[in-house]
């Protein structure tokens, strides 16, 4: 379910650089049917080669015959971008309704600073980031070679896809969306700036001259924005048309579907459950029963686990699904003692907040401030218009509290 | 992977005895993905419709929900254009008691109780509340056009 970690195949079309995910839609390009695809591997990216044959990519020389950066000493800690750091960024009509976004950043690095790296954050790039992402497109990083000098170049482009305003088209739910947006926000609050992933896409690594010299300048946004993006940081999730969104929507749907289930239970609560063999009267009207989780036969004597509504299971069985959800699979009592706020935006003593304590590194810290906030949160919320998909009170502010003490474990 | 005894066992069972209404036969080739067709309840208007939907069951099914999506275009508020189903127990709601039959018997009835209050379709819902007649009137048409067997 959670695709973060896990390696999927992207894949490019040479005919109308499409890309998507080889599992999902094969090796033939979805967007224009065309077979001349390749597989993009770390350390061979053929988009790489199209950007040089792109005429979107100036080059340099020809629009700033003397190029600021030609006099600019790197080694000179500076906090603010310097005007010769940007080189480029356009928006070109690449088509009827397409447009496309194309920027070039040339960013000098001080081998000085970390403070610089981290805290004077690449304005710029990190602005190009932020637009690139938030019309869900991608933005390549990537290290210069000859990086004697410490500097970067930094490019990105992404597709504009507009709506269709003459055919009909579905609404997209703007609720739901900005739920999944505001969760996903959330959840990376936990999550180390950037992630292992997002810093080096191609595999290259920095050219560590210095204490976080070579470190590409990610602003800390744009980390925020790589743990909303499908995939976890996955490089190359272009937006090229209304199935490409629908493509990515969908995906976060099903990341966030049972976010506002029942949290799990605590291990110790489904240790101490009751263990007893299958007597007669366990036994349906005709004298056999399984399982209803595996769907096995259990026999008399075989021993079960039984939750306090008295509905048995396998242990295993039980066992996996209540460390997932605390609820009867029959009857959706959950097993733990005090009973939880399972509905209500206003518990900071309830089960899902207890067990999910300190599970991220670099949360809120937990105490009677941050369920305050998220029940603010939450009453804003639905102070500002109407969350119909999560009608039922305190749905919001459950997938928010969720987000915030990290996803749901698979 | 091997198939869980689970997924073999629904499967048996939704062969040996078929729910009216419903058919759900896996793929040849992948177990785990399955063709269903499900009739329009009588006295909807999806009734006298046939339609057709793509299964799938996760590797951690069932701990997790099948993945269900309606292939015939339907005019229903609680399923959007691409056929995704708003539906509780294909989400929060669900439930490893739960089965593929019980889950498309779900749906059946949300073809004949749609809910407009919690809307997956937005435009189509708006409709619905604001001229059920001829919200109707297009779900019946567009069962004519669209799930004709």
């Amino acid at each position: 379910m959670d695709p973060a970690g896990q390696h999927r195949d992207m894949m490019y079309c040479h005919e109308c650089h499409d890309e998507w995910y080889r599992d999902e839609h094969g090796l033939t390009c979805p967007e224009c049917g065309s077979d001349f695809t390749e597989i993009i591997e770390e350390d061979h990216d053929p988009r790489d080669h199209d950007d040089d044959d792109d005429d979107s990519m100036p080059d340099l020389e020809d629009h700033h015959p003397q190029h600021p950066l030609h006099h600019h000493d790197p080694f000179q800690p500076a906090d603010d971008p310097e005007e010769g750091d940007i080189s480029r960024l356009q928006w070109r009509q690449v088509g009827p309704g397409r447009f496309s976004v194309t920027g070039t950043v040339y960013r000098t690095v001080s081998p000085h600073g970390q403070g610089r790296d981290d805290g004077g954050a690449n304005a710029l790039g990190g602005f190009a980031s932020i637009l690139n992402n938030m019309i869900g497109g991608a933005a390549r990083g990537q290290p210069a070679p000859e990086d004697a000098v410490h500097r970067f170049s930094y490019t990105s482009s992404a597709r504009l896809a507009p709506r269709d305003a003459i055919n009909p088209q579905a609404h997209m739910e703007p609720v739901d969306e900005m739920t999944n947006v505001l969760v996903g926000l959330m959840a990376t609050f936990g999550e180390a700036p950037g992630g292992p992933n997002a810093q080096h896409p191609h595999g290259h690594p920095p050219h560590a001259n210095g204490p976080g010299g070579g470190q590409m300048p990610f602003h800390p946004i744009l980390a925020l924005l790589n743990g909303m993006r499908p995939g976890n940081g996955t490089m190359g999730d272009f937006v090229y048309s209304q199935e490409g969104l629908d493509r990515i929507i969908s995906q976060l749907m099903e990341q966030t579907q049972s976010s506002n289930a029942p949290g799990p239970a605590s291990q110790q609560e489904i240790d101490a459950l009751v263990r007893k063999p299958v007597t007669t009267e366990m036994l349906g009207s005709e004298g056999r029963a399984d399982c209803s989780i595996c769907m096995e036969e259990v026999n008399i004597g075989e021993e079960v686990t039984e939750l306090p509504c008295h509905h048995w299971f396998h242990h295993p069985c039980v066992a996996a699904w209540l460390a997932e959800h605390d609820t009867c699979p029959h009857c959706r009592q959950g097993i733990s003692k005090h009973e939880r706020p399972s509905n209500t935006a206003d518990g900071n003593t309830g089960a899902s907040g207890v067990n999910n304590h300190g599970q991220m590194p670099g949360s809120f810290a937990m105490g009677d401030g941050p369920a305050n906030d998220a029940t603010l949160v939450q009453e804003n919320w639905e102070n500002s218009g109407s969350s119909q998909q999560d009608s039922s009170s305190g749905g919001i502010g459950d997938r928010i509290r969720r987000g915030l003490f990290g996803p749901p474990h698979r | 992977m091997a198939l869980p005894k689970r997924i073999i066992k629904e499967t048996e069972r939704l062969m040996a005895e078929p729910v009216p209404g419903i058919s759900a036969v896996p793929h040849e080739d992948n177990l785990r993905y399955f063709d269903v067709h499900i009739h329009g309840p009588s006295q909807s208007p999806y009734e006298g419709g046939v339609f057709k939907l793509e299964l799938f069951l996760p590797d951690d099914y069932p701990m997790t929900p099948p993945k269900i999506r309606f292939l015939t275009k339907i005019y229903h508020p609680n399923i959007d254009r691409l056929g995704r189903i708003c539906l509780d127990v294909l989400k929060s709601n669900w439930s490893p008691a739960l089965q593929i039959r019980t889950i498309l018997l779900s749906i059946q009835a949300l073809l004949g109780a749609p809910n407009p209050d919690d809307p997956l379709a937005n435009d189509v819902a708006q409709r619905w509340k604001e001229d059920q007649n001829a919200a109707i009137e297009t779900a019946r048409q567009w069962t004519q056009e669209h799930a004709k067997p």
